[in-house]
């Protein structure tokens, strides 16, 4: 056996890790849950992850320039209370399209708290994310408020023609778009270059405050996307809806192979680890798994990754690329090609 | 950056070939639906019940989800439970993973009194009768419910009315320590209270209508300042609750007053400690609201209408008047 081909498998198995660990999650899925890869369970999965995924996809920008945003969950609230309870008086529409500006404002707050009062982005959106909660709790009175007609909101969370739902199909678009931004666009490059060296990145003309002022904005806005859908679908903004889905969204970057050190970021990998989380909590709630075990399975997945992700970026210089591994394999298959495989062999 | 964007592409790929599988399998929707219908159908004989409890772990929800399962063992059905750990937002996306399991019945225990609502109405398109547990909706939540099971809160300020009025003799000045402001189960306990009263021709007389929020900690203060500003006039008390009836207790004892003058105590819910108060001789009764009755109705309420039958709308619980007199042979609430 060719040894050396074996090991850049293995590296290439952990390189993958969000594949592997979404195909692990769904093969157990589809045992612990009859009829699991039906058109239904699978669309209500990613239904399931959608408004948590759509605040994965800010923090992906704001985790890739090497900061943290806290405050999602409390934007996502606000933005909801404001969606829902201007509908009276502006219309449903206007009304929505106001509690995504309001993502958009708070996004700015902790731009100007990160970047012009250069506050450790923790400390700063911890703060803005009390601040926006309690001024949820404020001008709601600590209740919920309910819009002025619930069929509106069915249209983000029924399915469309019996595919994935409304919600779910904004999700992909904007993983798709993200995509594309970060890797075919001079904008989406400069953001890796100011995660990963600020400085060199400066140095080199980028404006690199204005990337991170950016790249929270960003994060705003899509928290606020998330809030206005999640109230619509429920036909109610109330000043607790999200407290516990920053962290959640956190874990679903981070296990897409995202790093909080910044500069490292893909928007495939947070799709996966949002479908990972979505899958995990549709199977073990279908199969009567306590929440807590479904967070005990979440934060085994998200350590094991941690910890494959040390181990492939000591060894980097090895190329387990896809399609290096795919040649290297055909070559193996094909025994009288020795030449070849022993040119590629030397070539490692 | 080749490798990332590899990656990435290949998960997108995955990502709309997982798009497009649903979308390819519309066609064949119907035929998909059914065996999956059938395959549930033959593992739960009976048929299943989707069953959103409001958490796992807690002194009155926990007792009530066990009872839920033990009547569906009798019943010959399987339930599915999903707790929303007292988080609405999950409780709404858990009704959507209800309906789309395609359940023969849901169980929703509401944690809000209108964000379920669109659930509701998704749960009824798709057929599914859904009964609401415990805690009551908003009226436009009620019109899309097969029935609410649960304890009727009004009824419980009556039968303390009944059993204060009947110690007292008709006679008499009492105080009531009720719970939050505004709170539904405040308002409910307090009105069937003082209407009781006025209904059975009492001359007892209201001294005092004090709000605690259902906290013993500010029952005890609450309960001082009635001590030290009517003393001797107070005949008898009204809790809305028993943690707060313990906190009267405490503040007379901490006032250094004799227990055995303590006078007439009423409280609601069935407290493991007031049953050791009324043993003691401190309180005079409580209303017993069972957890194992409110899971037990509400799937009974299911399996008839599994069984095609019609319920009523509104299913109060058994509540029970603790007293010395039955205090040994019932068993507290929680």
């Amino acid at each position: 056996m060719n040894g050396a081909l074996v090991t850049d498998l293995g590296f290439a198995l952990v390189r993958y890790r969000v594949l592997v660990i979404l195909a692990v999650t769904f093969s157990v899925a589809s045992i612990w849950v009859p009829g699991f890869f039906s058109a239904g369970t699978l669309s209500l999965s990613l239904d399931r992850a959608a408004t948590m995924g759509l605040l994965a996809v800010g923090l992906t920008v704001v985790l890739l320039a090497g900061q943290l945003d806290l405050s999602g969950g409390a934007i996502l609230a606000v933005a909801g209370i404001t969606a829902i309870g201007l509908q009276e008086s502006m219309g449903q529409i206007p009304a929505a399209f106001v509690g995504v500006m309001v993502g958009v404002l708070a996004g700015g707050l902790n731009a100007f708290l990160v970047v012009v009062l250069r506050i450790n982005s923790l400390v700063a959106t911890l703060a803005s994310m009390l601040f926006i909660r309690a001024v949820g709790h404020y001008i709601t009175d600590s209740r919920p408020v309910s819009g002025i007609d619930p069929f509106f909101g069915l249209t983000v969370s029924r399915p469309i023609e019996g595919t994935i739902t409304g919600r779910s199909l904004l999700f992909l678009v904007a993983i798709v778009v993200l995509h594309f931004w970060l890797t075919r666009t001079v904008s989406g490059r400069n953001m890796f270059a100011v995660g990963s060296n600020f400085v060199s990145a400066t140095a080199s003309g980028v404006r690199s405050r204005a990337y991170l002022a950016g790249s929270f904005v960003f994060s705003g806005a899509m928290a606020g996307i998330a809030g206005v859908i999640q109230s619509l679908s429920v036909n109610t903004g109330s000043p607790v809806f999200g407290e516990s889905i920053v962290l959640t969204a956190i874990a679903a970057v981070v296990i897409g192979g995202t790093r909080l050190e910044g500069g490292r970021a893909s928007a495939g990998g947070t799709l996966g680890g949002v479908l990972t989380l979505g899958a995990l909590t549709t199977a073990m709630e279908f199969q009567n798994i306590p929440a807590y075990i479904q967070q005990i399975a979440a934060g085994l997945i998200l350590l094991l990754l941690i910890l494959l992700d040390q181990l492939v970026s000591r060894r980097n210089s090895r190329d387990v690329g896809l399609r290096s591994l795919v040649r290297r394999m055909k070559a193996l298959s094909r025994p009288h090609q020795e030449k070849e495989r022993k040119h590629i062999s030397h070539e490692n | 950056m080749r490798t990332r964007t590899g990656l990435g592409g290949l998960i997108a790929i995955a990502a709309l070939t997982l798009t497009a599988g649903c979308a390819a399998e519309t066609a064949t929707t119907t035929d998909t639906n059914a065996a999956t219908a059938d395959d549930t159908v033959a593992v739960a004989e009976g048929g299943e019940v989707c069953y959103i409890t409001a958490a796992e772990s807690h002194p009155y929800v926990t007792p009530a989800n066990e009872a839920i399962d033990e009547a569906a063992a009798a019943a010959g059905l399987t339930v599915i439970r999903l707790s929303q750990e007292f988080d609405v937002q999950t409780g709404t996306d858990q009704m959507n993973t209800c309906i789309g399991r395609g359940s023969d019945a849901i169980i929703l225990w509401p944690l809000d009194p209108q964000a379920y609502i669109p659930g509701l109405i998704a749960a009824k398109e798709a057929g599914i009768p859904t009964i609401i547990i415990n805690s009551p909706m908003d009226d436009e939540a009620l019109e899309l419910v097969a029935s609410f099971t649960g304890p009727d809160v009004y009824e419980e300020g009556q039968l303390a009315a009944d059993s204060l009025n009947e110690a007292l003799g008709g006679e008499g000045s009492v105080v009531i320590i009720a719970g939050q402001a505004g709170n539904g189960t405040t308002i409910g306990r307090t009105d069937g209270f003082t209407d009781r009263l006025t209904e059975l021709g009492s001359n007892i007389e209201v001294l005092q209508v004090v709000n605690a929020d259902f906290d013993q900690q500010k029952a005890l203060v609450a309960s001082r300042d009635l001590i030290t500003r009517f003393g001797d006039e107070i005949n008898g008390v009204y809790a809305n609750d028993d943690t707060m009836a313990r906190g009267f207790i405490d503040a007379w004892k901490e006032a250094g007053l004799d227990t055995a003058a303590l006078p007439p105590i009423v409280g609601i819910n069935g407290q493991a400690d007031a049953f050791e108060s009324i043993k003691a001789g401190e309180m005079l009764s409580t209303i017993l609201q069972s957890p194992y009755e409110d899971g037990k109705l509400a799937l009974e309420t299911v399996a008839r209408l599994i069984a095609g039958e019609t319920v009523e709308k509104r299913l109060p619980i058994k509540l029970t008047v603790i007293n010395s007199s039955n205090v040994e042979s019932e068993m507290p609430a929680f």
